[in-house]
């Protein structure tokens, strides 16, 4: 069965002491100054004296079910996986023209500084296949964060969906559908950005016209080219790539 | 290798072998580090298998469970262990970042010994042979000529401390000291002096907690920080006096921004409140299973939450409420004790009043209440400690306080005793990973006494400013390539457990660990007797007796021992002189100390100079500040300011201003923020290192202890940071 994976984020226990942000730069070697995950906040209001709060927000790539990254990216690259809900980048179609990154309301993309190519959470698919919970859901000192397959009934996150009142931080000018769920009572709701296409791309998917398929053949040239140079390049990888064919 | 096995396709050796490791980390069979391969010596490397490995960690002193991730010979990763109860199953971000704590850039390599002056940073490369030979001859030297209590040591607070604490016993000096004389200790003089034991709060099954003078969401103690939650969760109601508006104040049901040093103001007009209105549990408290009850009761009564009002800053009506909240919800409902005391010359005072409300609270022994210490099993190995007849009759700073702890001292006292010379030398020094050059309050006054030393040998695994001021320093290994003894912890209601560590790697480069080097050592000085046997041989008598124990570890990574919870005493007597709850102390009433808490207002800064208080974040240790991973979210300190006596002083958010006490000098950027009391400023621990060689923290910020002057608790010699008064400047 397919599954769909989510994140239940109770934000009221976040503490702000970035456990899940250093679990997940360690474990995907995200470079200096650039994240996978945040926390949000909200700013103390000290007028209210000694009910003076501070709500913590964690958050990440939000996988939505209305991507505007993957429609904004013109080669393919960015997909959203079927058999999971995950949506991935696939480093070898990628050439690399940033539209995703601005397309994204939440930020959740950075563009990788060595790798050309825009990064982001796949909910930790290797660990997943190691039978391993997300890096920051398993480490949360609070447990702030819940992950699981809300196709399956049974699971913890469907029942929390069933059980308690939850929202989504959406931006305004597009409800991109995110898989992120927070708690109800979760602060703030106002930073996702807009959605940026950016303006060629306007321009081709207004004329819906050959161009479009033009630009992806190119990019298919491209995808091709790219996979020549990794045979000759990578040893790695052509190793693996002719393991797979015994 | 590719000759041998069958060709795999990547996805299939990966499934295999994440698979083995998964089946490592569930069912926890400690896979053999053999199994990791080495990398190929072509170039191409196969996608190496992930091996998981049981440790617990060493990035502050909480020691929680994790589970290594190794790939081709490297930590790539590091996971909470599930199965850990102490730590609930969690991993902060500090022990997250002991990735960069290992392949730290700046590590030491190989053994050094000084070639110039003292801090000026001119070292010669030895070998290990000739780092013994040198230190063992030096400590010799020192015992012949000042006594073998002539050498300080300071052994940590490791799982390998009680090897350097061994051998310092061994060696024959009883001048050790530790870390803890900075931190936690007129805590453990207050409950030890009210209950007779330093008590574990029961967090979890609360239902009232009041959290004074500590910070347990950004200074973590576990199981505490996350039981809050649980216990929030229950309906426990979390009430934060604290003059800045901490992770902690800022997740509160209620914040009060008490003035600083006025604490006990507080707790006296609660108990004010709970005896004047009888809301003790007169059965089975007060005044039964109580000490001076009756003379605590006149006492108080000058302490009205009106009064209190006028001293603290929290409404009396506030006070009041507080008291019967807090007296309904008891027994489950306790003053949290903390841990950092070290803030105030009357310290252990003000955690008496802290005691004195819990005894009031008749909470101790019982669910959501302080709980006693619980058995877990673990022995100490006998050792004879030789006899030296020329050895002084006592440790140096002996009875300079009155409430000095046994084998902890005050390292404050000692400082100024080796300073004095008096009442006898102390000429060496041998210290394990313990940086008081960044942590101890009056960093100048820690360079004087270096100046009184003949030697000083340091273990570490970097170039901290205190190995930077030291003639020998041994590269230590980190706690990842380390074989540990078994430690025996308590993780409050959750359990009562032990824990050791296998080394995850080898020791990289030339480092070696404390238990290899106290071996050595010995044996180079007629002590090699006390040092005979191996850290397997010692587990097992660690352990004697405690069965299942070691495959608990081996396979778990944790053992458990069921023992009892709740009721140890069972009626019989407290270890108090008295065998009750002492809220009259008449061993302090001996001594010359207030037998009861007596308020005395703090001194106040005069007008534009600021009270400096110190603290740290969730993702530092005190001076464990430079690692990659986490100077990310703080590259260097800053200076909390409230925008309104700044803005007076014509000073603006970002302003970079100099700092200055009575003890020193810094500069710091402000950052202005609401939170903090008028007359307070706070910065962070960790930054403004003097050692080139801690590349992260070097010229960031300022270091606390070149600010902070030096102030002792009065009973029991801890240090107390919070007393320093400081001026502003802005720099041009």
């Amino acid at each position: 069965m397919k599954k769909k994976y989510c994140m239940v984020i109770d934000s009221s226990v976040c503490i702000d002491c970035k456990g899940c942000m250093v679990s997940c730069k360690v474990q995907h070697k995200v470079p200096r100054g650039r994240w996978r995950n945040w926390i949000k906040h909200t700013e103390p209001d000290f007028t209210m004296g000694k009910h003076t709060f501070v709500h913590f927000q964690p958050g990440n790539c939000m996988q939505c079910d209305n991507p505007t990254c993957v429609y904004a990216c013109p080669s393919g690259a960015t997909y959203k996986d079927e058999e999971t809900g995950i949506v991935h980048i696939n480093e070898g179609l990628c050439i690399g023209c940033g539209n995703c990154v601005v397309a994204c309301p939440y930020g959740a993309r950075y563009r990788h500084p060595e790798k050309r190519v825009p990064d982001k959470c796949d909910f930790c698919r290797d660990r997943l296949d190691m039978g391993l919970l997300p890096a920051c859901v398993d480490t949360c000192p609070t447990k702030a964060r819940t992950f699981g397959d809300m196709n399956d009934p049974d699971s913890e996150v469907s029942r929390l969906l069933r059980d308690r009142e939850t929202v989504r931080v959406v931006s305004k000018p597009v409800d991109t559908e995110p898989n992120l769920f927070y708690m109800a009572g979760v602060m703030p709701l106002d930073w996702p950005g807009p959605v940026e296409y950016p303006a060629a791309y306007r321009a081709m998917t207004g004329f819906v016209n050959p161009l479009v398929k033009i630009a992806v053949g190119l990019s298919g040239l491209g995808v091709a080219a790219m996979f020549l140079k990794q045979i000759f390049t990578s040893d790695e990888t052509s190793e693996d790539d002719s393991r797979e064919e015994v | 290798m590719k000759d041998k096995m069958p060709p795999l396709s990547r996805r299939k050796f990966l499934k295999t072998s994440l698979a083995a490791a998964a089946i490592s980390a569930g069912a926890g069979s400690p896979l053999v580090k053999s199994l990791v391969p080495r990398a190929h010596a072509s170039g191409a490397r196969p996608p190496g298998q992930i091996t998981s490995h049981y440790t617990a960690c060493d990035m502050c002193f909480n020691r929680c469970g994790m589970i290594a991730r190794v790939q081709n010979g490297v930590i790539t990763k590091i996971d909470p262990n599930p199965a850990f109860l102490k730590s609930r199953g969690m991993l902060c971000a500090r022990g997250n970042a002991a990735t960069k704590h290992i392949y730290d850039p700046d590590r030491l390599k190989y053994p050094l010994r000084r070639a110039g002056k003292r801090g000026e940073g001119k070292w010669e490369r030895i070998s290990w042979e000739e780092a013994l030979d040198y230190t063992a001859e030096k400590l010799l030297e020192i015992g012949e000529k000042y006594t073998r209590c002539g050498v300080m040591f300071i052994p940590g607070s490791d799982m390998q401390s009680q090897f350097v604490n061994r051998f310092a016993e061994v060696f024959g000096s009883y001048n050790i000291t530790s870390h803890e004389t900075l931190c936690l200790l007129s805590k453990n003089r207050a409950y030890l002096d009210t209950i007779g034991e330093v008590p574990y709060p029961d967090v979890y099954y609360s239902k009232y907690i009041i959290v004074a003078g500590a910070n347990p969401f950004e200074a973590f103690i576990t199981p505490d920080t996350m039981d809050f939650f649980e216990a929030r969760k229950n309906g426990c109601k979390i009430i934060v006096l604290d003059p800045r508006f901490t992770k902690t104040a800022a997740m509160a049901d209620e914040w009060y921004q008490i003035k600083p040093g006025t604490d006990m103001a507080f707790f006296l007009a609660l108990c004010h409140v709970i005896a004047k209105e009888e809301l003790y549990e007169a059965e089975g408290c007060c005044p039964v299973n109580t000490y001076g009850f009756e003379e605590f009761f006149l006492h108080i009564r000058k302490y009205t939450p009106e009064w209190a009002e006028k001293e603290c800053g929290i409404p009396a009506q506030d006070i009041a409420r507080i008291a019967r909240e807090i007296a309904a919800a008891a027994p489950a409902a306790m003053v949290y004790p903390g841990r950092r005391t070290s803030d105030y010359e009357d310290s252990t005072q003000i955690r008496r009043a802290m005691a004195i409300t819990n005894a009031l609270l008749n909470n101790f022994d019982k669910p959501g209440g302080l709980l006693a210490i619980r058995e877990v099993g673990v022995k100490t190995p006998y050792y004879d400690v030789p006899w030296y007849d020329d050895n002084p009759f006592d440790r140096v700073e002996a009875g300079l306080v009155p409430g000095l702890i046994d084998h902890e001292g005050s390292f404050q006292l000692m400082r100024e005793a080796i300073i004095s010379g008096e009442p006898y030398p102390i000429k060496g020094w041998f210290n394990f990973k313990t940086n008081f050059m960044q942590t101890a309050a009056n960093r100048n006054k820690t360079i004087e006494m270096i100046d009184h030393l003949e030697f000083i040998v340091n273990i570490d695994i970097a170039m901290t400013d205190t190995a930077w001021y030291s003639d020998v320093v041994l590269p230590g290994a980190s706690f990842l390539e380390r074989k540990d003894p078994v430690s025996a912890l308590q993780g409050s209601s959750a359990c009562a457990c032990a824990v050791f560590r296998d080394p995850v790697v080898p020791e990289m480069f030339e480092s070696r660990s404390p238990f290899w080097i106290c071996k050595e050592l010995s044996k180079r000085m007629g002590l090699a007797d006390s040092f005979d046997f191996t850290i397997d041989e010692y587990r097992r008598q660690q352990v004697d007796g405690l069965e299942g124990a070691m495959e608990a570890m081996e396979n778990m990574g944790v053992y458990y021992n069921p023992s009892k919870t709740y009721g140890i005493y069972a009626g019989s007597p407290l270890k108090t002189l008295t065998g009750v709850k002492e809220i009259f102390n008449q061993r302090y009433e001996a001594s010359g100390v207030d037998p009861m808490p007596v308020y005395r207002r703090p001194k106040q800064p005069a007008e534009n100079q600021f009270r400096l208080v110190v603290g740290r974040t969730a993702f530092f240790t005190h001076s464990n500040t430079n690692n990659e991973l986490l100077t990310e979210f703080m590259e260097e300190n800053t200076l909390n300011i409230h925008p309104e006596p700044a803005t007076r002083m014509g000073l603006s958010d970002g302003d970079l201003v100099e700092v200055k006490s009575k003890a020193g000098q810094g500069r710091l950027r402000l950052e202005f923020t609401e939170g903090i009391e008028k007359q307070t400023v706070y910065t962070a621990t960790g930054f403004g290192a003097l050692s080139p060689e801690m590349s992260l923290v070097h010229n960031k910020g300022a270091s606390i202890s070149e600010l902070l002057e030096d102030y002792h608790d009065e009973i029991s010699g801890n240090m107390a940071m919070h007393e320093t008064f400081v001026s502003i400047r802005k720099v041009a």
